[in-house]
């Protein structure tokens, strides 16, 4: 296999580990957010199962955690799991990492003074003007440092979808490299992610640095 | 009278704070609430502005009545609904601002105008420059609160209570959290306020201010009135014993 052909299969798979990383961030950041608020709910019931939930997602492997997602329906309702991995895998990335975004979130919120609460109530914003005016882009500022730290995280967490055979960059180089006995994919993967990173930093921080214009 | 609060009680983890306490406002009025910290002024400006729910008693604004105590003694409020309007008879300017750092000023003092109340963001933003301008920090529209210092947050804190144009104006300390050498500008418009017979209650420990610039002087501790009067009355003449005690630690 010479290079060229090496590197045009490990674009496919780069371009699939980029769909896995673009829509689980598409899907878990909104639904992160209805976890923190969901936690927060009335209803004694509807907080139990989400800290259940919460706790579940964090305390066992994301590795784990799509083996069930694929294998489950099989396992216990004998269902056709064909076409299932990649909605299987996409479902697995989402709730786990909307789990860690719905406790960033949280963390956020509660650290708002109780001082704006008062002020927007005295003014007579509604609860939810209160929320999506004067609370959410504040709390937006605070946890971006942590929000970078969880996505980048997450590019490198795409990897574990080798554990369903998906063909993304990180599994096409374990086998390109068992085939071609060639240490070569795997460099050619480790720049891949770096570079990968490398951007995502650099996004975030043009992003944190928008929100520069107060304190 | 704009506001009439009848026997108010209000307590927190069993403790009193408000016992009993009747005190209404009229048109044009203004009050200073004084007394040690712990009385329970702050208590009752943050029932007047329905930051608390009291435990008992009554709540008028404009002879509206917007909480009382039925014959179970349970206390009701009006709707969530009906309750906005009688948020938009009062405001209330806090000791630590609690301006929105992520707006600018103009936009501190427009926000609210427009999405509350529906105004036209032109009129709102007219009403905020004139504001603004009477504050003496018209040229600070574009500022961003963390740019100001304490007096000039606190003079917008002001200008942002105004714009919704209330019936009556409650501050809370507004000068407590100042430096010495900033509390002047903000007594300083609060006293133009007054001339301009803005109907005010200012819970305070600005003693100087208190009997320059008040219609009325309450002097509350233990969560009652102990009296009140006329400023030159109470400052000059106090009749209880407490209310003498109080402010002879002031006089030092």
């Amino acid at each position: 296999m010479t290079l060229s052909t090496m590197l045009s299969t490990m674009a496919a798979g780069m371009l699939r580990t980029s769909l896995i990383f673009v829509l689980t961030l598409v899907g878990s950041l909104p639904l992160g957010m209805a976890v923190a608020l969901l936690k927060k709910s009335r209803f004694a019931a509807v907080r139990g199962i989400v800290r259940v939930f919460i706790s579940v997602m964090r305390g066992t492997p994301l590795m784990l955690q799509l083996l069930v997602w694929y294998f489950g329906p099989y396992y216990l309702f004998r269902w056709s799991i064909r076409g299932w991995r990649f909605p299987a895998l996409i479902l697995g990335f989402i709730l786990n990492y909307a789990a860690y975004f719905a406790e960033i979130y949280r963390g956020g919120i509660e650290s708002m003074p109780v001082g704006q609460y008062e002020a927007a109530e005295v003014l007579g914003y509604t609860r939810s003007q209160t929320f999506l005016r004067i609370i959410l882009p504040q709390v937006i500022k605070r946890i971006m440092p942590s929000i970078t730290n969880e996505v980048i995280t997450l590019v490198k967490d795409t990897s574990l979808a080798f554990t369903l055979a998906y063909q993304e960059v990180f599994s096409l180089a374990k086998q390109i490299s068992a085939s071609q006995t060639s240490f070569m994919p795997f460099v050619i993967a480790g720049v891949f992610y770096f570079v990968a990173n490398y951007l995502v930093a650099f996004a975030m921080e043009r992003i944190e640095k928008m929100m520069d214009y107060y304190r | 009278m704009i506001v009439e609060m009848k026997n108010i009680r209000k307590q927190f983890d069993g403790q009193e704070i408000l016992k009993d306490i009747s005190f209404g406002v009229d048109s044009g009025e203004v009050v200073s609430i004084i007394g040690p910290s712990g009385s329970g002024k702050s208590t009752l400006l943050r029932c007047a502005t329905f930051l608390e729910t009291i435990d008992g008693g009554e709540i008028l604004y404009m002879g509206k009545k917007a909480a009382h105590t039925d014959a179970s003694g349970k206390t009701q409020y009006v709707s969530h609904k009906e309750l906005r309007e009688f948020r938009s008879y009062c405001g209330l300017v806090f000791q630590q601002f609690n301006l929105f750092p992520h707006y600018s000023v103009l936009k501190n003092l427009t926000d609210a105008p427009v999405e509350v109340q529906g105004r036209r963001r032109q009129d709102a933003e007219e009403t905020a420059m004139e504001l603004l301008r009477k504050m003496g920090i018209a040229d600070k529209a574009d500022a961003y609160p963390y740019q100001l210092s304490g007096g000039q947050q606190q003079r917008v804190a002001i200008a942002r209570a105004l714009a919704m144009r209330p019936e009556i104006l409650f501050f809370d300390e507004p000068t407590s959290a100042l430096d010495p050498e900033l509390t002047g500008e903000v007594l300083r418009v609060i006293r133009q306020l007054a001339e301009e017979k803005m109907t005010m209650v200012v819970v305070t420990h600005e003693m100087a201010f208190a009997r320059a610039v008040s219609s009325r002087v309450i002097f509350m501790d233990g969560g009652v009135i102990v009296e009140q009067g006329e400023p030159d009355e109470v400052f000059g003449n106090p009749r209880m014993e407490r209310t003498k005690q109080f402010l002879r630690v002031f006089e030092r």
